[in-house]
């Protein structure tokens, strides 16, 4: 039950706690970076330590919310359902605004208040810092309070509340019931989270820059790369559950789409990417002084505009289901957030530029280095560009223009084939003359380009252009797909030649580890990046409508099609559907209908016939030998002593002391337990499966079901494609209810399963170096990282 | 000039190329009175729709439509990119509903309960409904069902 205390229900009040812990430690803490006073420290931890542990109180409030279904809480009968296994209760809980906030703010709160709990810091930079990072979690904490996951339903949605505490809720948006969707917004919010340190310590430093005072960014560097690694593992991790989960249960046949979610996703992914590679350079040589602790820090905002565009409608996207519009506090955010990273570093740039003026050539390593560094840095710009024109745009003359794959795809694909060509001459110059890799670099280039043209079959483009579309749509577009791959095998062949280099020379265990992981990435990103090319241009599709499937059952008869424009042939053997929960399920207990609020019009009960009455022109019956009692005209139904029945009815009055409940129900409205009269059922979720098998000639290549599913109040469906795997290939068949039957739609993704592995790769790779690297690895190289 | 610095430059300015031509080069989807759906020319207005089947003795087809729907996107490049689907839509004025947006055609969102997007009616030039088709069929059936419409519209 929500308890409501002066006004606030007790969950707010303790987001409230929350915000007011916050508060306080932000104060305290940038009043010891002003003064060097530290007589409050032990307060401010305390403030912070408060805070945090109300938001994780408050979460786990909230989540058990969900388990017992308290329906008094709007936002868990926004998003939840009793029919819903458990997992799926807990998933509810981030399922839409408010949730996944607190979430993000509890992890964000936990990040920043392990930094000054552990005390290893205590300059006044490091004040600074974590002031700065109890400054974002007031933030989310001031949303979280105006727009509390507890507000009460009564609050919330007085006309429902008006009719008592619902028996279920309203339900959880069908997209999110999957097992990759349950784990995807965690990790999410993980990997944000840890950006949070990052962001301050890279803000601090140009603070301190322009105050003149010792910056703290290299004592840090060791830590925060490995916060940034992490992050860059759970993030890689996160987005590729996304795909997974698009792949399987969007049913549209594809793990990327560019959706404005997707994409807006990769961009702190590129972001990261970049930064790790800037930090391994300022390591090492000294070099993006200012680059990188300012794009360390602009990692922070660049998520959070990506959550702009996930949350507040401005742009549609399949993410949608979160929608509602976003409070003012993630624009304050991103405001904030964006002008504090940028502003600093841009004013000491502005100081210093020039002075950093080290001599390199054209062709030095340092500068190809940089041109891969700046290629991520474009790829960003591509798709934050892609995601905000059509805005701008709008905005400014109100042509509304579409951005389609085709945009991301042809400007994207001429850089990363540049990123390769660098990639692979930074790790060839190790052991080569510049001449040499240069000379191999141009031949890559020149093969790729005639392959490039001369394997331009049609099917074989990037892109289908017409002679309408602008020139370099038609130059890029008519390119073939094949081009990608000279550079790409150059690219992992010089890493590997590099990483067998230096596994020679190398000798500690964690040194070689390190190495491995470092060859690892880089050759699973050669993989992903081929594979996905080719699955986007080589994938295939073809559809056929089945009349009259939806009559099939378990009869043996059955349809065969032959699907036209494709070698395949499509039989269905056998349609049934299956409703969740089952009208036995939903029937409520004896004890349960006792107890129900009286003001519930149609209620539906299950029960042993205990005694069956009489009275005037009326016959009830006694249900588990309880004070509830089903009741119906005489001669309509034949209550029988002994049977299990499930009765839909009407509460009425009983008329009689010793009766609770009397559901009024007549012949079409009740039916055995084994037996119940479902046409009169609506259930939350109808399944319907097709048994399909799909023949390649004579050969069966896919033998399963298809399922769509339909849910009772929503107009949406979800589909369950069926998914053969191989080597070579997926064959994907998704069927969509039609009208007439079933319109059943085959697709052919090649080397769909080389993009998994191909992150698993990466994903080893770094987590070898995330363990291993010697001068700033989790497991042991604890050196405080400064550069070497 | 050092050539980090030459390479950072350079960079920026291909930045604003890039940004630049592409946002000047991307397919318009909608101006004042029409949208491009699959590079055909679509009313938007359901009455300039209505009049100029009245005025053509043609059945209207009504497209609703959303920019995130990856069905809509398979219309517009499997469908309505056919020559054989162009030449049946030839006996039809066209009009497509934006459903996130749908501006004038608010109130036939409602009528038609095109709630989720891809959704095709067909109606007579007096507006009256004579086909519905929701979700995503396959060229033969669209053709097929576009086929029935005109002669049941007319």
């Amino acid at each position: 039950m929500t308890t409501v205390v002066l006004g606030l229900a007790v969950g707010t009040w303790l987001l409230a706690i929350g915000l007011f812990g916050s508060v306080l430690a932000t104060a305290l803490l940038g009043y010891e970076c002003a003064t060097g006073d530290q007589s409050f420290l032990r307060v401010s931890q305390a403030a912070a330590g408060v805070a945090t542990g109300s938001f994780v109180i408050a979460l786990l409030y909230l989540t058990s919310q969900f388990l017992s279904g308290d329906y008094t809480n709007a936002y868990v009968w926004d998003n939840t359902a009793n029919y819903l296994p458990t997992l799926y209760k807990v998933t509810g809980v981030y399922a839409s605004n408010a949730g996944s906030i607190l979430l993000w703010a509890m992890l964000t709160a936990v990040v920043v208040t392990t930094t000054l709990l552990l005390g290893r810091y205590s300059t006044r930079g490091a004040r600074l810092s974590q002031s700065l990072g109890m400054g974002v979690v007031t933030v989310f904490a001031w949303m979280l309070v105006n727009d509390s996951p507890f507000t009460p339903l009564s609050a919330e949605y007085p006309s429902v509340a008006a009719n008592g505490i619902p028996q279920d809720g309203s339900g959880l948006n069908p997209l999110l019931v999957d097992p990759f969707m349950a784990i995807h917004p965690p990790i999410t919010f993980s990997a944000y989270a840890l950006m949070v340190v990052p962001f301050t310590v890279g803000v601090t430093h140009f603070v301190a820059k322009l105050r003149r005072t010792e910056s703290m960014f290299d004592d840090w560097l060791g830590s925060m790369t490995r916060w940034l690694r992490g992050s860059w593992l759970l993030l890689t991790a996160a987005i590729t559950l996304g795909g997974i989960w698009a792949y399987r249960v969007l049913g549209w046949g594809g793990f990327w789409s560019w959706d404005p979610v997707e994409t807006s996703v990769l961009i702190p992914w590129l972001g990261l990417t970049a930064v790790l590679h800037t930090l391994n350079q300022y390591r090492r040589s000294g070099r993006y002084a200012v680059l990188a602790p300012a794009a360390t820090a602009a990692l922070l905002p660049l998520v959070i505009y990506a959550t702009t565009v996930v949350r507040s409608g401005v742009f549609r996207s399949v993410h949608s289901f979160a929608g509602g519009g976003i409070g003012s506090g993630v624009l304050f955010l991103l405001g904030t957030t964006s002008t504090l990273a940028v502003g600093p570093a841009f004013v000491h740039w502005f100081r210093t530029a020039g002075s950093d003026a080290e001599e390199a050539g054209l062709l030095d390593r340092a500068t190809i280095y940089h041109g891969a560094v700046l290629g991520f840095v474009l790829l960003a710009f591509v798709s934050l560009w892609g995601l905000t024109f059509p805005v701008v745009r709008s905005l400014a003359s109100g042509v509304e223009v579409s951005v389609d794959a085709r945009y991301y795809n042809l400007w994207s694909f001429p850089v990363v084939v540049g990123m390769l060509l660098a990639g692979g001459m930074y790790a060839q110059q190790e052991r080569f003359s510049t001449r040499a890799t240069v000379g191999t670099a141009a031949a890559v280039l020149v093969t790729a380009l005639v392959v490039g043209v001369a394997l331009a079959r049609p099917e074989w483009q990037l892109a289908s252009t017409e002679p309408f579309d602008p020139v370099y749509y038609r130059a890029i577009g008519s390119l073939s797909v094949v081009t990608v791959l000279p550079p790409a095998v150059y690219f992992a062949g010089a890493w590997v030649v590099r990483y067998a280099g230096r596994l020679r020379r190398l000798t500690g265990r964690q040194a070689k580890l390190n190495e491995t992981g470092i060859a690892l990435i880089h050759v699973g990103a050669a993989l992903l990046i081929v594979s996905v090319s080719f699955v986007y241009v080589f994938s295939t599709t073809a559809s056929v409508g089945i009349v009259g499937a939806t009559e099939l059952d378990d009869t043996g008869e059955r349809i065969v099609r032959d699907v036209e424009g494709s070698p395949y042939t499509v039989e269905v053997t056998n349609y049934s559907p299956e409703n969740t929960p089952t009208m036995t399920e939903a029937a409520m207990t004896p004890a349960e209908a006792g107890s129900v609020d009286p003001s519930s019009s149609v209620i539906l009960v299950k029960g042993e016939v205990t005694a069956v009455q009489r009275f005037e022109d009326t016959t009830i019956a006694q249900l588990n030998g309880s004070r509830v009692w089903v009741g119906a005209d005489s001669g309509t139904v034949q209550f029988e002593e002994g049977s299990v029945i499930v009765a839909r009815g009407t509460l009425s009055d009983p008329r009689s002391e010793n009766i609770d409940a009397l559901v009024y129900t007549n012949g079409e409205n009740v039916g055995p337990a084994s037996a119940p009269p479902t046409d009169v059922y609506s259930p939350r979720v109808v399944d319907h499966r097709f048994d399909v098998q799909l023949y390649r000639g004579d050969t069966l290549v896919a033998d399963g079901t298809v399922a769509e599913q339909s849910y009772r109040g929503r107009d949406m469906q979800t589909n369950d494609p069926l998914i053969e795997r191989g080597i070579t290939g997926d064959t994907y068949v998704v069927g969509t209810r039609t009208a007439g039957g079933l319109s059943i739609e085959i697709s052919r993704y090649p080397l769909a399963n080389q993009i998994w592995f191909g992150v698993a790769v990466m994903l080893v790779g770094m987590g070898l170096v995330f363990l291993f690297d010697p001068a700033s690895g989790a497991a042991g190289g604890r050196r405080s990282g400064s550069r070497d | 000039m050092n050539a980090r610095k030459t390479i950072t430059i350079a960079f920026f300015l291909v930045v604003l190329g890039v940004g630049y031509y592409s946002m000047n080069a991307a397919p318009v989807v909608r101006d004042d009175a029409h949208t491009y759906q699959g590079g055909l020319e679509w009313e938007t207005d359901p009455s300039t729709a209505l009049d100029a089947a009245q005025s053509q003795d043609k059945p209207v087809l009504v497209y609703y439509w959303a920019t995130w729907c990856t069905y809509c996107e398979r219309y517009d490049k499997n469908h309505y990119r056919n020559e054989t689907v162009r030449a049946a839509l030839d006996d039809y004025v066209l009009l497509a509903v934006n459903i996130d947006d749908p501006g004038n055609g608010t109130a036939l969102v409602r009528q038609h309960q095109a709630t989720y997007p891809p959704q095709h009616r067909i109606m007579t030039p007096e507006g009256e409904t004579v086909e519905s088709v929701e979700g995503y069929i396959g060229r033969d059936e669209l053709l097929a069902t576009l086929k029935r419409g005109s002669e049941e519209a007319t």
